[in-house]
């Protein structure tokens, strides 16, 4: 394992760093890697290899190596899922980082006491699994729900609305249900963020627009990075957002692989989705972390990919 | 501190995982492998008294899981199973189940024949029956003004955006290819592609398809006609009796759930006994008013609540795994029927 | 903070009530005494008795908590190791360690614990307690990583080294002055660990054995009697453990501080 000096990796003054005698770090380290090589690359490697294999039905494969898999996929149903799916994600994630971020941002701001306070707000929800509230937002939703009294009551609408089975309540669920992922990695990297920076550079007669954009932005940028990528994930495989929200009329790339993986029987083909799912975000994400490398200040030490 | 706090970590996961394997030597047990709420409790805890055998009861979410959980424990660690007739086949071609050994289950005799003998098990050597279901339509008078006779009805552009389906690719494919006349378990490419075809036609009107939640869109209001499980119909039922159930004119599809024993059980001799137990007729009676499926003991249908009395036309078709050329088209078929609905 | 808009503090309070929401909505079901979970009827405290009766919900609540402070604890050790590690020192495989620790999130349950179940019966790890544990780690960890990666970016590192200057040694150094800093980082790392933990079903069905059972592999294998109100009892006695729990930390946290 070689170590290599990249000019980035100097400071300021030129100087070879301090942190460059890495030696006591790579215990540290040892666990992850374990981590990795066993939990993550063993399964890794047996799913691509699952994705070769040949479908016999009912769950059952042979290890007669194929590309049938993959050629399934060029079907235009398949391709056509999966650019849907990468759509939602994109939206969805949007949202949750538009209303996310404000949030976590703002809750950094608070005394240190309110900040305690709030982060137990945001977590106690996961108190209550997360398929029980989605069925607590039908009960909101439905045609005899909550929301829809509330409005007759109110008299803003005739008839009640048809608020469940449709795309925009999909999205809505996936807002709701990642939210709390982008809040506390937004939260967790503005809560660092040195006040009297930015004190100073308001003192230098900086806006308070400019001051956020120059100062506070850049520093939080990692953390929205990372709430970007616990958000995207997990929004191209919630199938059952879909199914309890979305009365499955929208397809995921989570529900074929669902579907496969159960009364389909097909496994092989089950993997090869997986796999080319794998791919997908990947190379979403790792674009998406090039352009917010881009974004200077943070050029240094973002590990994450 | 931090120190500290890994060795005590440390040291209650070794005596967890000595409690966990040191439990497993108990006494006499049974290791039950199926869904969750399949036995009321008071019937498990009976049999616990009765026989002194502790039950473990463990739970699986689907078919699939439980039968690569079993293969891959090579026929062994679980001693009684339910699962549904397609996965049941599967898992007696692959040479997991092991024969009934009848002389210890007196009550053998006590098994609705019309429930016996389906292509997974022809000479019934292998499983017991336990529970069976006909999906059915349901509607609500209230909101349909006229009268729903078979599968058909449902492509009437008067249910416009209010049917509710399962999501078994399978079942709505199968009442699709009734209503074209034609078996369930086609295998025939150009008649399935007819057969997507027909479902798109079918998608303006589709509400929701969902396997969980249907039922109580019914009831809810937010869809007028649904095509339920026998669960799901009893259920919805129970809480509006003003709906009604129709028996499809074009036929019906059957489903049934099986005990089976597998090939390592470690205590089968529980499992014979667990068995007879069941098919007793005031215990079988008991189980099925609790799951709500049709009766599968003949000897219990005077005890059951009358709705789960198989009716005399029980003779609908059972699902049977087609060749995977078919299967990967009717697959194909859901993916876009679903996208079509939306 | 010359002028404070009110704005913030008003949108903090109605995104977390809408949050609520819903959850709102499961605590008042779990008092229906319909056997449907989304109509009311009436009011009953049926689904808590048949909850309370049914000791093996109890004993897998037991065993769900036991697991997700497990891997919790672990996963907090590796990931905050792991990201210190990764923030100083330059190998070049920690690009691609940091990336593949992301992926148990892009897997799909499903296949996930299909290939655990394969991987840990190829290794022939008995399953139970261990195979839980050691497939929960692989999906908590990411979580800790990443949010305590986050922090580090740009983390001012001339504290420690001030530290280091002052005769400190490494191990000192780390412990009093970045641990404090990276605090709030693993504390929400750890909690959505832990939430990840609880809340999985798919995976732990796969791995688990039938001596040892998590609470939602209990609950959401109801598929063919469908899902009952006794859930969101349980929900709901869940919510109440949580609050309790937060409450008595956030008491001690400002007990200690006063003194």
């Amino acid at each position: 394992m070689g170590r290599h000096m990249i000019a980035g990796d100097l400071n300021d003054d030129g100087t070879v760093p301090k942190r460059r005698k890495t030696s006591p770090y790579i215990a540290a380290l040892i666990p992850l890697y374990l981590v990795m090589i066993l939990l993550v690359i063993g399964p890794l490697v047996y799913t691509v290899m699952l994705s070769f294999a040949t479908n016999v039905g009912n769950g059952g494969f042979s290890w007669k190596l194929t590309v049938e898999n993959y050629r399934r996929m060029i079907d235009p149903v398949y391709r056509v899922t999966f650019l849907k799916s990468i759509q939602l994600a994109f939206l969805s994630t949007l949202l949750i980082s538009l209303i996310g971020y404000p949030f976590g941002y703002w809750m950094s701001r608070l005394s240190k006491k309110w900040k305690k306070i709030m982060i137990l707000l945001v977590v106690i929800p996961f108190g209550v699994n997360s398929l029980i509230r989605y069925y607590g937002i039908i009960i909101l939703l439905q045609s005899k729900g909550v929301l829809n009294w509330l409005l007759l009551k109110l008299h803003l609408i005739e008839e009640p609305i048809k608020f469940l089975y449709n795309y925009s309540t999909v999205l809505a669920g996936m807002v709701y249900g990642l939210l709390p992922f982008m809040i506390l990695s937004v939260y967790s990297s503005a809560e660092k963020i040195d006040w009297t920076l930015v004190e100073a550079s308001r003192d230098l007669g900086a806006t308070k627009t400019e001051a956020f954009f120059s100062i506070i932005f850049p520093l939080t940028i990692p953390g929205l990075f990372s709430g970007v990528i616990l958000s995207f994930v997990p929004s191209m495989g919630l199938f059952f957002v879909s199914e309890i929200l979305g009365g499955n009329k929208i397809v995921l790339v989570g529900s074929l692989i669902q579907d496969q993986m159960t009364r389909g029987g097909n496994w092989p083909f089950a993997a090869a989705i997986a796999v080319l799912l794998t791919i997908v975000t990947s190379v979403l994400l790792i674009a998406s972390a090039r352009i917010s490398q881009l974004q200077g200040e943070t050029r240094k030490g973002n590990n994450l990919i | 501190m931090k120190k500290k706090m890994s060795i005590a970590l440390g040291i209650m996961l070794m005596a967890v995982c000595l409690f966990v394997s040191c439990s497993k030597k108990d006494k006499q047990e049974l290791v039950l492998y199926t869904w969750e709420g399949m036995f009321p409790q008071e019937v498990l805890d009976d049999f616990a008294k009765e026989t002194g055998i502790k039950i473990i009861y463990s739970t699986f979410d689907t078919n699939e899981t439980m039968l690569e959980k079993l293969s891959q424990a090579d026929g062994g660690t679980y001693d009684l199973i339910i699962g549904d007739d397609y996965i049941v086949d599967a898992a007696i071609r692959k040479g997991l189940v092991q024969k009934l050994d009848k002389s210890r289950i007196p009550s053998f005799k006590n098994i609705n024949p019309l429930f016996q003998s389906f292509y997974f098990d022809t000479k019934n050597e292998y499983t017991v029956p336990h529970g069976a279901g006909i999906p059915v339509i349901v509607y609500d008078p209230s909101r349909v003004d006229w009268e729903i006779t078979g599968i058909k009805d449902l492509w009437d552009e008067r249910l416009r955006d209010s049917v509710a389906l399962t999501a078994n690719y399978r079942v709505i494919e199968g009442i699709t290819l009734m209503s074209m006349g034609r078996s369930l378990n086609e295998n025939d490419l150009e008649v399935l592609k007819e057969v997507g075809k027909k479902l798109i036609e079918l998608a303006p009107n589709v509400r929701l398809i969902d396997d969980s939640t249907s039922h109580l869109a019914l009831l809810n209001g937010e869809a007028s006609v649904a095509f339920l499980y026998t669960s799901q119909a009893t259920a919805a039922l129970n809480e509006n009796p003003n709906l009604k159930v129709v028996f499809p004119a074009e036929g019906l599809g059957v489903g049934v759930m099986d005990f089976f024993i597998p090939v390592k059980a470690p205590h089968s001799d529980a499992a014979h006994k667990f068995i007879e137990y069941i098919l007793k007729p005031d215990v079988s009676a008991q189980c099925f008013n609790f799951l709500g499926y049709y009766c599968t003991t003949k000897a219990a249908d005077s005890l059951v609540d009358p709705i789960l009395v198989p009716p005399s036309f029980f003779n609908g078709e059972i699902m049977q795994n087609i060749s995977l050329e078919a299967d990967e088209q009717q697959n194909k078929n859901w993916v876009e029927f679903k996208a079509a609905c939306n | 903070m010359k002028r404070k808009s009110k704005f913030p503090i008003i949108y903090l309070i109605l995104i977390t009530l809408i949050n609520y929401l819903p959850i709102l909505v499961v605590v008042v079901f779990s008092f229906n005494s319909s056997k449907l979970s989304t109509v009311w009827s009436s009011f009953s405290l049926r689904w808590y008795e048949k909850l309370f009766s049914n000791h093996r919900l109890m004993e897998s609540f037991f065993n769900s908590i036991l697991l997700g402070l497990a891997s919790t604890g672990l996963s907090a050790v590796i990931g905050t190791l792991g990201a210190v590690g990764l923030a100083k020192t330059n190998y070049r495989t920690n690009k691609l360690v940091a990336y593949l620790s992301t992926l148990p999130l892009m897997i799909p349950e499903i296949i996930l614990g299909m290939t655990y179940l394969a991987f840990f019966s190829i290794l022939s790890i008995p399953f139970g307690f261990l195979t839980l544990l050691l497939a929960h780690t692989a999906f908590c960890v990411p979580y800790v990583l990443m949010m305590v990666s986050a922090r580090l970016v740009g983390m001012d590192q001339s504290l420690e080294d001030a530290a280091l200057d002052l005769g400190a040694s490494r191990k000192r150094a780390f412990w009093d002055v970045t641990m404090p800093m990276l605090s709030p980082a693993i504390i929400s790392g750890s909690v959505l660990a832990f939430a990840m933990s609880f809340d999985d079903v798919v995976i732990s069905l796969f791995v688990n054995s039938p001596y040892f059972n998590t609470l939602p592999t209990r609950v959401y294998t109801q598929l063919k009697t469908g899902v009952t109100p006794d859930i969101n009892a349980l929900c709901t006695l869940m919510l109440l453990f949580m609050i309790i729990v937060m409450v008595f930390y956030f008491i001690i946290s400002e007990r200690r501080k006063k003194r």
